[in-house]
Parts: C-alpha cells; structure tokens; sequence
C-alpha cells in the first residue's frame, strides 16, 4: 500500500474528518442549488416582466400611436424596459444582485429622476446576506480547513505518537497529510461547483478563475493552519487560536473597513442631484422658453432653427427641458458616481492585505456581479435612453405624427454583454498570501520534524 | 464562603491566568466601545444630514413662484425619514431601506438611496454596531471561554478530586454557571453601559432600553450556559469547542442566511413594473375621464351635476378638471394601498417563516427584539411608508381642490394661483412609532429567548445529575 493510500485511510477513518469533508460538500451542493435557484429566480422574473410589459405597450400604442398619434404621448406613456438577467457565474456568486435593481423601466424624460429608483426586495431577508457557494468557501471553507488540520501535528504529539513518527524513514509525512487534506476541500468545493457551472452553462474560463481564487484561499488557509498548529502544543488551543484567526478577518476587519470607508467617503450627491434636477425641471414652467432651449442647443445644435412653436406648450420644449435638468446635474451625477467607484476601489485595496476580502472581489468580479456590473448596467441604461429620446426628437421638431409603424421602430434595451473579468492584481496578491503563509507554515512543520522533542506538556 | 462561590471565584482566577482570553475580552469591549463611538457619530450625521435636507426641501417648496396647482402636484415633496434614536446601537434593516421619497401625484415612488445600494460588497460583511458586537462576536468569546470549564477540570482529573473531597457535581455545575453567567454579563456591561447612559441623557426612553439590555443579556446568558453543559457533557475540551462553533456556524451565519432562500421560493413579491402595469390596468377598467361616453365617469359627472344642482359642467363653480384629478387621485390611491398591503402580506409571510424557526436560531429572536426596540425593523420602515403615503394623499388632495375651487375665478390661458397658497400645504412630520404598537413583535422573540434559558437550566439539571453518576 502507497504511504499516500495509507494516509488517505487514516484521514477518512476519523469520524470527524470524514464528517467535516462530508459537511462542506453538503454545504456547497446546498449553496450551489440555492445559487441556481436564486439565479433562475431572478430570470423567471424578468420574463414575466417582460410579458406584462408587452402588454402595456400594445395598450400604449393601441392609446396613442396612429395618423394623428403625438411623439410627445408616446415617449410620455411608453415605459421602456431595461433589464440585467444574471450572468451565468452569477449562481456561484450572487453580489449585490438580490438589491440592486435588475429590471428597470425608462422613459424619455429626466433620466436621472428614473435610475435610482429601487425594486421591491425584502430587506429584512436581505439583511444577513446571500447564501451562495461564495459564502461556503469564504466563511464556511475555512472553518472545515481548521476542523481538518488543527490537530495534525498536536493529536500526534497528545497520542505519544511523534517521536516515533518523526523517526520512521521517509519524508514528506506533512506534505502528504496536508496535500491530501488540501485535495479533498478542493474536491468538496469544486464538484458542485463545476456542476452549478455546468447546469448554468457557465464559461470555462470563468469557472477555471473562481476554482482558481478559491484554491488559492484555501491554499492560504492550510499554510496558518500549519503555522499555527506547529506552534502550539494543544489540540484545543490550536483549534481556538486558529478560530481566533478567523474571526479577525472575517468578521471583524471587513466591519471596520465598511465603516471606516462609508464615513471617509460619503455618498450625499445622490440625493443633491435628484434635488437639483427637480429644480431645474419645474422651473423651466416659468422661465422665458429660449432659456430652455440655448442650453439644450449647446449639445444639441442638429435642432438649432427649430424651437418656434405658438401657444404655451410642445412636446420639444417639454422634453428638452427634461433633457437640460439632467445636463445641469451632470457634474454632481459624475460626482456621486465618483463616490461610489472610490468606495468600491478602497474595497479592492483592502482585499489586497484580506484574502477574504481579496478572493471576495476576485469572484465576484469574475462573475460580474459586483458594483462594477452594477455601474455598467446604469451606464448602459444611460446609453439606451440617449438613443431613446434621439428617436423622439425628430419627431418632435419636425411636428411629424407617430403612427404605428413609428411605434414599431421605438428603440428596444438590449441587455448588456457580461463583462466579467479577471482582476490580476487581486488575485496575484492572494497568491502571494497563500505562498507566504504556505512557506511559513511548512518552515513551521520541518523544525517540528527535525527539532523538538516530543515530550508531552499540558497548557 | 460555599463551594459553589468558590468554585465560581477559582474559575475567574483561571480565567484571569488566561492571557489569550483577557486579550480577547479587552479586545471585544474596544470594539463594542469603537462600535458605539462610530454608529453614534454616524447617527448623528445622517441625522443632521436629513434634517438638513428636510429643511432645504421644505424651504423649496414654499419659495415657488405662482403657479397652476397641478404643477405643484408633480413639483411633488421629497420627504427623508428621521432615524430612530437607538438605531445606532442597532441599525436593523435601515441600511438596506431607502430613506427619502419623491411624493407626486398619482404615483407611488419607490424609497431611494438605501445605504446597501451605495456600498461595495464589504457592506455584507456585517455593520460595525454594538448589536453586530454582542449578537455575533460576543458569542464566540463566550465559546472560547467557556468550553473548557468542566470539561479541563475532568482532563487533569480535578473533578475526580473535587468529587472525593466532597464537593457534589450539582456544586461544581452551581459555581460554573455561576462563574461564567457573570462573566457573560461583565461582556456586556460596556454595551449596557451605552444604552444606559443613553437614556440617562433622555435620548432614549428606559422603556426601550431596558428590555433591549433584558434581551442582549438572555442572550449572551444563553451562551454561557450552553458552553457549560456542554463542557460536562462531553469527554473532551476539543469536541466542546468543536461542537459549540458548530452550533454558533449553523444558528449565527448560516441559518440567518439559509432561510430567506427557503422564504423567497415559498413566497414571491411582485416587481414594482407589475404593480405599477396592474394599477395602469385597473385604472383604465374603472373608466376613461376622457372619453365622454364612459359610464364610469358620465355617472360621475351627474353626480357632481345634481351635487351643485346644475345642468351642465360649464354652469359648474368649480372647476371639473379638478374634481376629475380628486377622484383619480382617490381612485389609485386605493389601488395602490391593496397593492402595498398585498406586498406587505407577502413580506411578512416570508419573514414569519423566518421567525418560526427562531425556536431553533435564537439570534433571530434577539435580533428581531434588538430591531423592533431600536425602531429600525421592517414595521418601522412600513410605517414610515405609510404615513409618507397619507400624507401624499392629503397635500395632493388639497391642491386638487385648490386647482378646482381656485382656477375658476382666475382663468386665461395660463391660470396660476398665488404662492401664498403653497404656505397652507402642509409638511411632513414624522411621528415616530413605538416598539410597542406592535407587542407581538417584542413578546414572541422575548418568549423565544426566555424558553430557551429555561429550556438550558433543565439541560443544566440533567447534565449535573449525569456528571455526578459519571463521578461515582
């Protein structure tokens, strides 16, 4: 029998051992399933959407399109829908997408008095987060990792066993132990996982990136498992000191870089800009119409020559007014979107030093469902409704009637290409911390071989 | 001094010797502290800010110019919601709830710029406040120094000689429980401390703060306890501490977020689209004010006819435009409070399956207590929900009646009525709710956490009556 086979029999002969490995792929088999389940979900959602949407625009142009039909009506009456279906990585890491928005409907007036309006989610269940296979590597993996190799060396040394192990002919005792432990958590994380990837039609390279993140994780985990389980003397208080490591960037750091980063870099434009533009929308009722206009000429000059029209309304006054409120806030809209990406970035940086934080970002990037993919479905909202209220204007200026045909040629939302990436950066530094903490911890272990005595002291 | 406080005082003085816990407990009061300081300081921003922002947009308001009411209408207000006081100690759900609404005419604008939406992922994570302290953190340092009570005693064989020195294992049991019980309050003292000297200063009341201290202090109780029967239960120091985190793992992290997957599959809300397609529907079916054939709104106008005993809408002295918008006005403000009462329903439901299962998580007790106390659970924000809504409802009305009562006497091609009137439109005041409208909401989660004390002394008996057969 291989020394490697042995090993393998020894470790799964443990009833806790064996339990543990067990568990987590019950857990990531659950996470896996609940991730396609909220994933589907998410579709389904947006299906039906779409089927009530349709029958309002029959409604709308049934109402307002035809030989005498006013652009002005139908650009008013005719919601147009966006929406963001989840990448097929989103399963393994859903993000913020149970909060943010993934359908949303626009029309041709002020756009920013439309994008952030929220959907209807329950925030008393998106209060504790997401159960996905993210959160099984990020909280849950570790603790297994912990519960597999804290008493490696310990239970060797409690059972009067070291010595003699230490003696026997032969290396690579620990790297057998440890490879073989590693292997079966990376099983347990990787089967349902490339399942989940499978079902959902996810891309290879995709998936290859986040078993990547996640190994290296996992690698980082088993190199202070070793360094600390070498160094101490009892099983028990490796396993603690070990829990203590995990509490400390898992649940602490992350809390307090939250807070300090939501206090350094507040997020009021939002508000300020959503003011300034009612503003600026109501009181163009009252001002003279050229002062309307001039400004929307500046980046409009094509309906220069235009504006004359009797009585006090039209359509191509009205929606260039809505059109000006959004140009004057664009400075703070820039602003607020400034705010956020900074808040994002600094959350990039601490993930640099926190690989839990790091392998966090590495996968939700590479599942596009973090606040990137959030900015570029706004940023793709905002590029369909300048093509939406490009298609009125003719219309508009040129007082021509918006028949049905016309109705047919209304610009449709396509949805956006996932743009999942691979942030290098992130994912070199959770490779330098995995082989720090690796090289530590195997340092650790050989001096445990070659040096200390195995004389048994209680603490 | 008996041997059950002797037992309890030996116990401190080993845990005193333990370096790594004193490190971890000093640890955990900085943070509770650090927590505090920060939320209270965040609080107190987010305050000012709204105020602030109350204020401008109050000031706005009044400062328009002569206009036509219905402009007025979709001028709209933009109302922000005040926090509560102890929300900094636990800021509940309002992170993830917008805080400002946009109130206009027949619509119903979603709350914004909820804080969840506005963050990076590390927001979930958790939120640095004294309840995220004591609710998941707190715990974990009462595992670690609890686990190896009874069970060290009985590795370096102590118990055995305690045992033939006549102590019964009832007494050890006593002073353990007793030892660790007050350790699990010293923890929370510094978080009790806050609260109390919160109230002390009046900015909250005792009667929330109280039971909040009661609850934080079951809980942690909680923990003590079941750290202790544990540790005489099993053989080893480790297979406690192994079983104790694994118990905290499933009802702290994984549960809290397990079940809402569970709740969104049984139940499923419906997209604010759907809502607002449907309400579009339903107003059409009603009646068509536009179209002069529509029974609807012909029945209407007779009744509005035979109301000013006129023959025809010209001979009306009001404006029947506005007594139109009136009627619409009424008509999807009722469409919109089923549907709002609809998805509440399904809110709750799918909350409630959360709940039920507080019997197996109690964090889901304590956390619900901690919220509803502090006023930043979901009732407070549906409630804040609906008084925005009345009082939609209400400015809205009056300035339809402005528009059919006023317009008339003014006329020309573009009727304005003076400024002035903005003055008689009222603002938004928020009235705070009480935790206590809702008991049910404070007596299930106090229920939960009390029976599961009860539940842990009856554990506790059996544990000590197995211990001392185990001793013989």
């Amino acid at each position: 029998m291989s020394p490697l086979r042995a090993e393998a029999r020894l470790l799964l002969r443990s009833g806790r051992n064996l339990f543990a490995v067990i568990l987590l792929l019950m857990l990531t088999s659950a996470a896996v399933w609940s991730g396609l389940v909220q994933m589907d979900a998410q579709r389904a959602t947006i299906e039906r959407v779409e089927r009530e949407q349709t029958r309002d625009l029959a409604a709308v142009e049934a109402a307002q399109a035809g030989p005498k039909g006013e652009a002005g009506y139908n650009a008013y009456y005719a919601f147009m829908l966006t929406q963001d279906p989840p990448p097929a990585l989103a399963f393994a890491a859903i993000g913020q997408r149970d909060l943010q928005p993934f359908v949303l409907r626009i029309r041709a007036l002020g756009l920013e008095a439309q994008r952030y309006d929220s959907e209807n989610y329950n925030a008393e269940l998106a209060l504790p987060g997401v159960f996905d296979w993210a959160f099984v590597l990020i909280y849950l993996a570790p603790l297994v990792i912990i519960a597999l190799t804290h008493d490696m060396v310990t239970a060797e040394r409690e059972a009067g066993r070291l010595r003699l192990l230490l003696s026997l002919p032969g290396s690579g005792l620990w790297r057998r132990r440890t490879g073989l432990r590693y292997a079966l958590v990376l099983a347990a994380l990787a089967l349902p996982l490339i399942t989940g990837a499978i079902i959902a039609g996810a891309p290879v390279a995709g998936t290859f990136g986040i078993m990547l993140a996640a190994a290296l994780y996992c690698a980082f985990w088993f190199g202070l498992a070793l360094l600390i389980g070498a160094a101490l003397r009892a099983s028990a208080t490796a396993a603690a000191a070990m829990i203590g490591c995990w509490i400390v960037p898992t649940l602490v750091i992350p809390t307090l870089g939250n807070a300090a980063i939501a206090g350094a870099i507040p997020a009021g434009k939002g508000i300020d800009l959503t003011l300034a533009q009612r503003e600026v929308v109501h009181k163009g009722w009252d001002i003279p119409k050229e002062e309307t206009f001039e400004p929307f000429f500046v980046n409009h000059p094509e309906w220069r020559g235009k504006e004359e029209f009797e009585g006090r309304f039209h359509w191509k006054w009205y929606y260039a007014m809505h059109q000006v409120g959004d140009e004057t806030v664009a400075q703070d809209v820039a602003d607020y979107r400034g705010a956020l990406t900074a808040r994002d970035k600094w959350t990039s940086r601490l993930g640099l030093i926190l690989p839990g934080v790091g392998t966090m970002n590495v996968m939700h990037r590479l599942a596009d469902t973090d606040s990137t993919a959030g900015f570029a479905y706004q940023d793709s909202i905002a590029a369909y409704h300048e093509r939406l209220r490009k298609f009125y204007y003719p219309y508009m200026f040129n007082d021509k009637a918006f028949t049905r045909a016309d109705f047919a040629q209304i610009p449709r939302y396509t949805s956006r290409v996932p743009g999942g990436s691979l942030p290098a950066g992130s994912l070199v530094a959770l490779l330098l911390a995995a082989a720090l903490f690796l090289w530590l911890g195997a340092r650790k272990v050989t001096r445990v071989s070659s040096a200390r005595d195995s004389r048994p002291k209680d603490d | 001094m008996s041997s059950v406080g002797l037992i309890a005082r030996d116990e401190w003085r080993a845990l005193l010797r333990n370096r790594a816990g004193l490190l971890a407990s000093g640890l955990l009061v900085l943070l509770v502290l650090v927590a505090s300081f920060t939320s209270l300081e965040r609080r107190v921003a987010i305050e000012a800010d709204r105020e602030r922002y109350q204020a401008s947009v109050d000031e706005q308001f009044d400062q328009q110019p002569d206009r036509h009411p219905h402009r007025m209408v979709h001028y709209g207000q933009f109302v922000f919601r005040p926090i509560a006081p102890l929300a900094f100690f636990d800021t509940g759900v309002d992170s993830y709830t917008g805080n400002t609404i946009f109130l206009e005419g027949h619509r119903q604008n979603s709350a914004n710029f909820a804080e969840a939406r506005q963050s990076s992922l590390l927001m979930r994570f958790g939120q640095l406040t004294p309840a995220f302290v004591l609710q998941t953190l707190a715990p974990l340092l009462l595992i670690f120094l609890g686990f190896a009570s009874i069970s060290r005693e009985r590795e370096r064989g102590t118990l055995r000689l305690m045992a033939a020195q006549g102590v019964a294992a009832r007494q050890v049991m006593q002073g353990k429980l007793l030892a660790h019980g007050v350790i699990a309050l010293v923890i929370g003292l510094p978080a009790f401390l806050v609260l109390g000297g919160f109230a002390a200063t009046g900015a909250a009341s005792w009667a929330a703060v109280l039971p909040m201290i009661g609850g934080y202090a079951a809980w942690l109780l909680l923990w003590a306890v079941l750290g202790v029967i544990l540790s005489a239960v099993l053989r080893r120091s480790r297979d406690v501490l192994a079983v104790l985190i694994g118990l905290w793992m499933v009802g702290v992290i994984l549960l809290p977020r397990a079940l809402p997957v569970a709740a969104e599959a049984r139940t499923q809300l419906d997209t604010n689209i759907e809502t607002e397609i449907a309400l579009h529907r339903e107003v059409a079916e009603i009646g068509d004010s536009h179209d002069p054939d529509d029974p609807y709104f012909n029945d209407f106008r007779q009744r509005v006819l035979d109301e000013y005993g006129v023959e025809s809408v010209e001979d009306l002295p009001v404006q029947y435009a506005g007594l139109v918008s009136i009627e619409g006005e009424r008509l999807t403000t009722g469409i919109y409070a089923d549907a709002a009462e609809r998805s509440r329903a399904r809110e709750d439901a799918q909350n409630a399956l959360v709940h039920d299962f507080s019997l197996i998580s109690p964090l889901i007790a304590i956390r619900q207590l901690s919220m509803t106390l502090a006023g930043s659970d979901l009732a407070a924000h549906y409630d804040f929900l609906q008084q925005t809504e009345a009082f939609r409802y209400d400015f809205v009305q009056r300035l339809n009646r402005m528009q059919a009562e006023l317009i008339p006497g003014i006329g020309g091609e573009d009727p304005r009525i003076s400024a002035e009137y903005w003055q008689d439109i009222p603002r938004f005041h928020y009235q705070a709710p009480s935790p206590f409208d809702r008991p049910s909401d404070l007596i299930w989660p106090a229920a939960v956490l009390l029976g599961w004390l009860a539940a842990l002394s009856v554990l506790a008996v059996w544990a000590s009556r197995r211990l001392e057969r185990n001793l013989r």
